[in-house]
C-alpha cells in the first residue's frame, strides 16, 4: 500500500509549489488585464507569449511539479527518490520562469531570455531524473508509469526546443521561421507533457476520489498508444510539411486516444459508489469538457489554415485559451481542493485520528469561496472565449474581471488551508 | 464481518469493538469504516491483552490509507485501556461495493 507519507521536508516542497503557483495564477490574471488589445491580434505577440509561458510554466507546470512530488510516489507505490533534487529543480525553475516571462513581456531576446531558458531546461531535466529514479525503485510496471515518464520526456524535449527557439532569436539555428517550430514546441508541451501527465495521474486519482469499481486499464493502454502515435506523427509530418491534409488524419488518431481516456473517465463515473459529486470533482469534469471543445477546434484551424484564411488565427488563439485557461486551469482549480486539504490534514491530524474528533479534509477550506471561485471561472469561460473569437473588448474585460475574482478566491482559499490551526472537538 | 457467537465469552467485547470502530471515519467519504465494510475481523488475545483487527481499504492506492490504519489503532487503544491494538491490512477478499452495509449505502446516497 502507498499513502500520503508526511515528512516535513516533502511537505515544504509540495506546499511551496502550490503557493508559488497560486501567486502565478493571480499574476497571470493581472497580466491578461493589461493585454486585452493583444488578444484581438495574432498569437505570436510578446504579451501573449509572456502570458502563455506564465500559464504553462508558472501555473500549470509549477502545480504539477508540486503535486507530482506528493502524488507520483502514491501512484507508483514507492517513495520520492530525492527531496534535495526537487529543491534544486525548484530553485532553478522559478528564476528561469520569471526571466523568460519578463523577457517575453518586454520582448528583449537577449541574455536574460537565454539564461531563463537554460535554467528552465536544467530544472525540467532534474525533475525528470527525480521521477525516473523514483519509478526505478518500483518492480511492477503499469500504464500510469508509461504515461508519467513519457510526459517527463516530452517536457524535456519541449524545453530543449523552447531554449533553441529563444537562442534562434539572436543566433540563427533553424532554416525555417519561428512559427514553424512554435507548433511543434506547443504540441510537445500540450499533448506530450500536460496531456500525458494529467492522464497518468488522474487515471489513478479520479477512480479513487469517486470510489469507482471500474478497474480495467485496457482503454488507458489504447489511449496511450494512440496519443503517443498521433504526437510522433504530428511532430514528423509538421516538421517536414507543415499543416496539410494529413494533419486531419493525425488529429483524428489523437482525438481517438483522448476519447478512450474520456470513456475510461465516464466508466469510472458511472460505476462510482459515491453518488454525490462535490464541487472540486465537478470542476474536474468541466475541465474534460473544455479539453474536448479545444480538440473540436482543431479541424477548423487546419481548414482555415489550408485556405490561407486569417480566421485560423482566431481559432488557434481560442484553442490555446481553451487548453491553458480552460482545461488546465479548471482541472487545477478543482484538484487543488482534493489534494492540498489532504496533505495539510495529514500533517495536522494523522496522529489524532481515532483519539479525538477532528475536522475532515474538506473542512479545511471555505466552501463559500470555492463557490464564488467556480462561478467566476464559468463567467470567465462564457465571456472571454467568445471575446477572443469576436475580438470584443467589453467581453474580454468582463472575462478577465471574472478571472481576477477566481484568482483572488483561489489564493485566499489556498492560504486558508495552509494557515489552518489544529482544532479538535473533544474525545471520541 | 464478524458473526456473533453466544458461546464465545469474548463475543460481547468483539461486538463492542466493532461498534467503537464506527467512530473511525473515511476522511474522503465521510462514512465510518464499519459501514464501508472495511473491517474483516476482530480477534482478542485476552492473556496477551492484544486486539487484532483485520481490515482492508477501498483502494490499494488510497492516499489516506496510513491515516485510517493509525486511526483504528488509536481508537482501540484509547477505548480499551491496557490493550494494545494490532491492525493487519489484507487485500483478500478484495473489497467491493457489496461490502457496504445498507446504512453505508444510504450515507453514500446509493
Amino acid at each position: 500500500m502507498s499513502s500520503i507519507k508526511q515528512n516535513p521536508g516533502l511537505y515544504r516542497i509540495v506546499v511551496t509549489h502550490y503557493v508559488v503557483a497560486a501567486l502565478c495564477f493571480f499574476t497571470l490574471a493581472v497580466m491578461m488585464l493589461f493585454s486585452v488589445q493583444a488578444f484581438t491580434g495574432h498569437y505570436f505577440h510578446p504579451q501573449i507569449l509572456a502570458i502563455t509561458h506564465m500559464a504553462a510554466l508558472g501555473w500549470g507546470t509549477m502545480i504539477i511539479f508540486g503535486a507530482s512530488y506528493q502524488l507520483v510516489p502514491v501512484v507508483l507505490e514507492t517513495e520520492l527518490y530525492s527531496e534535495k533534487l526537487a529543491w534544486i529543480s525548484f530553485s532553478l525553475f522559478l528564476p528561469g520562469m520569471i526571466a523568460l516571462v519578463y523577457s517575453f513581456w518586454i520582448f528583449i531576446p537577449g541574455i536574460h531570455m537565454q539564461c531563463g531558458a537554460v535554467l528552465l531546461l536544467t530544472a525540467v531535466i532534474l525533475f525528470t531524473v527525480n521521477v525516473y529514479l523514483t519509478a526505478k525503485k518500483k518492480k511492477q510496471q503499469t500504464i500510469q508509469e508509461d504515461f508519467i515518464f513519457s510526459a517527463c520526456l516530452c517536457l524535456c524535449f519541449t524545453a530543449v526546443l523552447g531554449a533553441a527557439l529563444v537562442f534562434n532569436f539572436t543566433i540563427p539555428i533553424f532554416a525555417q521561421d519561428q512559427l514553424h517550430f512554435l507548433k511543434i514546441h506547443a504540441h510537445l508541451g500540450i499533448a506530450g507533457w500536460f496531456l500525458l501527465m494529467i492522464i497518468g495521474v488522474s487515471s489513478k486519482l479520479v477512480p479513487m476520489f469517486l470510489v469507482s469499481s471500474y478497474q480495467k486499464t485496457r482503454l488507458l493502454s489504447f489511449s496511450y498508444y494512440l496519443i503517443v502515435s498521433a504526437l510522433l506523427l504530428f511532430l514528423a509530418d509538421s516538421y517536414f510539411s507543415g499543416l496539410n491534409y494529413r494533419t486531419y488524419f493525425i488529429a483524428l488518431i489523437g482525438a481517438a486516444g483522448l476519447a478512450c481516456y474520456l470513456l475510461f473517465i465516464v466508466k469510472c463515473f458511472l460505476s462510482r459508489m459515491r453518488k454525490k459529486v462535490d464541487l472540486p470533482m465537478m470542476s474536474t469534469f468541466f475541465s474534460f469538457i473544455l479539453l474536448k471543445v479545444a480538440v473540436l477546434t482543431i479541424p477548423f484551424i487546419i481548414y482555415y489554415h489550408l485556405k490561407n484564411n486569417p480566421v485560423s488565427i482566431r481559432y488557434s488563439l481560442i484553442y490555446g485559451v481553451l487548453l491553458f485557461m480552460g482545461w488546465i486551469t479548471a482541472l487545477i482549480l478543482g484538484q487543488t481542493f482534493k489534494t492540498l486539504p489532504f496533505i495539510v490534514w495529514v500533517k495536522h491530524y494523522e496522529h489524532l485520528t481515532g483519539k479525538l474528533k477532528t475536522p475532515m479534509p474538506s473542512d479545511l477550506f471555505k466552501n463559500s469561496l470555492l463557490k464564488i471561485q467556480s462561478a467566476g471561472f464559468i463567467i470567465f469561460c462564457l465571456t472571454f472565449i467568445p471575446g477572443c473569437f469576436f475580438m470584443s473588448q467589453p467581453l474580454l474585460y468582463a472575462g478577465i474581471g471574472a478571472l481576477l475574482v477566481t484568482a483572488v478566491m483561489y489564493l485566499a482559499n489556498v492560504f486558508i488551508i495552509l494557515f489552518h490551526k489544529t482544532k479538535t472537538y473533544g474525545k471520541l | 464481518m464478524e458473526n456473533f457467537d453466544i458461546t464465545d465469552h469474548l463475543s460481547f467485547m468483539k461486538a463492542e469493538i466493532l461498534e467503537t470502530l464506527r467512530l473511525v471515519m473515511d476522511p474522503e467519504l465521510h462514512v465510518n469504516i464499519i459501514d464501508l465494510g472495511l473491517v474483516y475481523g476482530v480477534k482478542i488475545d485476552e492473556p496477551e491483552k492484544q486486539i487484532n483487527i483485520e481490515m482492508t481499504l477501498s483502494s490499494s492506492y488510497c492516499p489516506m490509507g496510513e491515516s485510517i490504519l493509525s486511526a483504528v489503532k488509536n481508537c482501540i487503544e484509547g477505548h480499551y485501556a491496557g490493550f494494545t491494538a494490532n491492525v493487519e491490512l489484507v487485500w483478500e477478499p478484495v473489497w467491493s461495493y457489496h461490502n457496504i452495509t445498507e446504512e453505508g449505502k444510504k450515507l453514500l446516497g446509493i
